[in-house]
């Protein structure tokens, strides 16, 4: 049991694997104790809500906090069911499990397994949770932002409403863009200044310089002098306007994650303070700085458990190799799927039907378009006659035409193109703009987003014009009536 | 009015982009908040050279040496220089002023205090310190050899060390100062302290040390992690996709179920595919072509582009099929985002905290409006959809006579051609016949 180092050799195994399961359960949040796993590899009951308890927390999209922890075990169990399956789990004997922790560990240790074999769940939950010591910023425009916040579960609009409603809503979140852009502008040069007068201070030479969340920390060690809210961590991240779809056409407001929400809403602080981990708010009881360095501890053992767990991983996958024997071989997949989540509304079917509808009207399009071209091409192509630097012409010509839209395909083939890194990033100042080979340039990022910005306003350009043309045929329709256009941009 | 399912959905979807917005904005207000604060003038919190006394856990029987912040050593090394000097005057000259010295130590010992309290460390100290002791230069060092070997100081010294001890037990930083103020003479609350802008007097500003060790050793783990990443070792690898494999065929599924997930990422990658075909299709055709050369390539491309047209609606339809006919369990909005495969799955995800290099305010500004510009853009965009979706129908199904269907039409026209921004104005052409 004292083994240091993974021997490959059978031998070692019996060693090995006490500390891979120590391993693991040290670097997974609130994890089980080791012997939680060797119960569930016999089924054992006493095993099974802790295992639910994990797998809720592993496959929750929200940040830890207190709330999280009060919300029943049943719910629990059912949205990790849905959420399973929601992946693509693909055992049935899950979904059939009761929903109050009286049986089914080992059915919950392989959904577990399953789940560590697919990704690297300790590494990202420990990113989930990551503390944000600097000013950062995402690059990605990715939704992948755990600490979103769905909108309050406001009055559904009561009955039929006027236009002029919508309107005005309209106006009010334009309102609210231009509110947006302005006060992003302060907080950038504010963050610029900060930046630059704490040049020389830190005492990493590759930051160079402190982030506003050390800064206060040194004004504020105690907390003492807090404002309402945590101060400390600081996330810039500018995509929130753009990921939160909650409500796509043919889909209510309210999904049953939206309801796991209305526990977090009473606690605001918890939603604040991200580097709450479960322990004391940070608003109340321990300074900043306490809490930070606390935070800092628990995240490097955090990170010494999952690089010992990286290490005795293939003792891990051995073991569980035999739990999987242990199981009885499932029939084929029934024809009925249990639909055991009764208030979940359809899923965004109404997204598909828009990107057919698009699809099938530019269909039409291209074939009047090419129809025509085609005949018109034929016609002219006849008077031209035929000869080898013809046909040699033409050849190049297909060729090049199929070299541009294999790389058109490949724009959405591709999901992310050369990748720029995922996640946050730490905004540093230099007045030479030098960078690592790792990092970032802010000035490359411009060009990218520029670029993007370019894209999308043709896009919407174009359904506009779409729009325009749309209402003036059935506007036109109608004599009598003169439409002045407002004055043009 | 509009009909009422209608009407729902439009109010919301605006309503949701209005809340996005309305978070963000808070965020954004708070950031603001600190921002402010931290650039005007301090109150120099008296305490703010507290060392953090250890955590019970970590095993540290001897804090003094790495929990001691700097400012607190430049501190009492100013102290102590101030006392050195004045030993050495002592020595040399009058003796009776070994009785003056203690008040004027311990006022000397305030005066250094006050302004020390300030977030600066006077630059000279570590100079003055270097001159007069060198071997106090290294503050692990401070206690140990300056204490044996001086005479006159070594009264206040032991109080020195007494308070920093009794403040590593008593862990509560205000009763650790106002020892430190018992100890020596009631001092005056420190007069008048410059104020202290970060402006001025933030390349002092020194992080404390516990800190700065906690912090290393964290990044030096990330970096550990995320080397480790990249070289993961072959039989993980391999024992991971036998096991998958295993509990596939165990668990009798021939091919695995479509995930609501996979089929929200394939219809976000048409939905992609189909906003640049359709751009590449209005190039093509608004381009004049020149001669017959260029005629032929826009008449192959547009029939190319037909073609993938065709084939992403075939996909399409597969897609809508496989769904209806085994729906993959409807997959709650803002699911996990570690599940969606496009973003963390795929890129291999670097774990060590990366730089975002500026060089300027300008640019910082130039990027960070730029990204709000994109996100608006893309909830534009979706907008416009769903208004196109919703009000479109309306307007053609409605009956074009009466009031309400002009204020439809020019609400129409207004959200759907101008985004809200400007509306038209319709006159009636009473032209008298």
């Amino acid at each position: 049991m004292r083994r240091r180092r993974v021997d490959p050799a059978a031998g070692a195994r019996a060693g090995a694997l006490p500390e891979a399961i120590a391993a693991l359960s040290r670097s997974l949040p609130s994890g089980p104790r080791p012997e939680i796993f060797r119960r569930a590899k016999f089924d054992r009951p006493e095993a099974t809500s802790a295992l639910w308890q994990l797998l809720f927390r592993v496959l929750s999209p929200l940040p830890a906090g207190n709330a999280l922890a009060s919300i029943a075990l049943e719910v629990q169990a059912r949205l990790v069911k849905s959420a399973l399956c929601s992946q693509g789990y693909p055992r049935l004997a899950l979904a059939q499990l009761p929903e109050d922790g009286s049986q089914g560990s080992r059915e919950l240790l392989l959904a577990l397994s399953w789940l560590l074999a697919r990704g690297p769940v300790p590494e990202q939950m420990l990113a989930q949770t990551r503390v944000p010591l600097g000013d950062e910023m995402t690059v990605c425009q990715c939704e992948a932002l755990a600490s979103l916040v769905p909108p309050a579960p406001h009055m559904e609009a009561e009955g039929p409403v006027d236009v002029r409603h919508v309107q005005w809503l309209m106006g009010k979140l334009r309102f609210r863009w231009r509110q947006l852009v302005s006060s992003q502008q302060e907080q950038c040069a504010l963050l610029s200044k900060i930046h630059l007068y704490t040049r020389g201070c830190h005492s990493d030479q590759n930051l160079g310089h402190l982030s506003v969340t050390e800064a206060e920390m040194l004004r504020d060690p105690e907390g003492g002098q807090k404002v309402s809210g945590a101060g400390a961590a600081q996330n810039l991240d500018l995509a929130y306007p753009k990921g939160l779809h909650f409500c796509t056409p043919g889909m209510g407001p309210r999904t049953f994650w939206n309801d796991l929400w209305l526990v977090p809403r009473l606690l605001p602080g918890d939603w604040a303070a991200p580097l709450d981990p479960g322990g004391a708010s940070a608003c109340s009881l321990l300074s900043p700085l306490r809490v930070l360095l606390r935070t800092l501890e628990r995240e490097s053992r955090r990170l010494e458990a999952v690089l010992a767990w990286r290490r005795a991983e293939p003792v891990f996958w051995q073991w569980m190799d035999t739990v999987l024997g242990t199981c009885a071989p499932e029939a084929p997949a029934a024809a009925s799927q249990p639909t055991f989540l009764p208030w979940v509304p359809e899923c965004g079917d109404g997204e598909l039907e828009l990107v057919v509808r698009e699809l099938q009207t530019l269909e039409e399009e291209l074939r009047e378009a090419v129809e025509r071209r085609r005949v018109a091409w034929e016609a002219k192509a006849r008077g031209c006659g035929r000869g080898p630097e013809w046909s040699a012409a033409r050849r190049a010509s297909r060729e090049t035409v199929e070299k541009e839209l294999g790389a058109l395909q490949r724009c959405w083939e591709q999901e992310s193109g050369p990748a720029p890194a995922h996640g946050p990033h730490r905004l540093v100042r230099r007045e030479d703009g030098a960078a690592g080979d790792r990092d970032l340039r802010a000035a490359e990022l411009i060009r990218t987003l520029r670029s993007q910005e370019a894209c999308l306003e043709a896009v919407l350009r174009q359904l506009q014009g779409q729009c325009r043309q749309e209402l003036a045929r059935l506007a036109g329709a109608l004599p009598g009536l003169i439409w002045i256009l407002p004055p043009g941009r | 009015m509009l009909p009422a399912d209608c009407s729902r959905r439009l109010v919301a979807e605006l309503q949701g982009a209005l809340d996005a917005c309305a978070q963000r904005q808070l965020q954004l207000e708070q950031s603001l908040r600190v921002c402010r604060r931290l650039l005007q003038a301090w109150e120099p919190p008296g305490t703010w050279t507290w060392e953090p006394p250890p955590e019970p856990e970590t095993n540290e029987e001897d804090p003094l040496p790495a929990c001691t912040p700097s400012p607190q050593d430049l501190k009492e090394l100013e102290f102590l220089t101030q006392a050195l000097e004045k030993a050495v005057r002592v020595r040399r000259g009058i003796t009776k002023a070994g009785e003056r010295n203690k008040a004027p130590s311990l006022k000397s010992r305030s005066i250094v205090t006050s302004p020390g309290t300030t977030a600066s460390t006077p630059p000279q100290s570590p100079g003055q310190a270097g001159g007069h002791a060198s071997d106090t230069r290294p503050t692990k060092g401070l206690r140990q050899t300056t204490v044996p070997a001086k005479g006159r100081p070594e009264r206040q010294l032991p109080s020195v060390r007494d308070r920093t001890r009794a403040g590593i037990g008593a862990r509560a930083p205000r009763p650790g100062a106002g020892l430190r103020n018992q100890h020596m003479a009631p001092s005056a609350a420190p007069q008048a302290p410059e104020a202290f802008t970060l402006k001025e007097k933030g390349h002092l500003l020194r992080l404390p040390a516990a800190f700065r060790k906690a912090a290393s050793q964290n990044s030096s783990l990330w970096v550990q992690l995320s080397s480790m990443q990249t070289s993961d070792s072959m039989d993980a690898a391999a024992a991971k996709t036998q096991f998958l494999q295993n509990i596939q065929t165990a668990s009798g599924g021939s091919q695995p179920r479509l995930s609501a997930a996979e089929v929200e990422a394939e219809a976000r990658r048409l939905r992609k595919a189909c906003s640049l075909l359709r751009l590449r299709v209005r190039e093509e055709l608004s381009a004049a072509p020149m001669d017959w050369m260029q005629e032929y390539r826009c008449l192959l491309t547009l029939e190319g582009l037909q073609a993938m047209v065709g084939q992403c609606l075939q996909r399409l339809q597969e897609l809508r099929a496989a769904v209806a006919e085994r729906p993959p369990l409807p997959c709650p909005v803002g699911r996990p985002p570690r599940a969606s495969p496009s973003c963390g799955g795929r890129a291999e995800p670097t774990w060590s905290p990366q730089l975002l290099v500026y060089s300027s305010t300008q640019e910082l500004q130039t990027l960070a409006a730029l990204k709000l510009r994109v996100a608006v853009l893309d909830q534009q965009i979706h907008l416009e959809k769903v208004l196109m979706a919703e009000l479109l129908p309306l307007v053609s199904a409605a009956q074009p006579e009466g009031p309400s269907w002009l204020t439809l039409c020019r609400a129409a026209h207004s959200l759907l051609c101008e985004g809200g921004a400007r509306v038209l104005t319709i006159l009636r052409d009473e032209s008298v016949d």
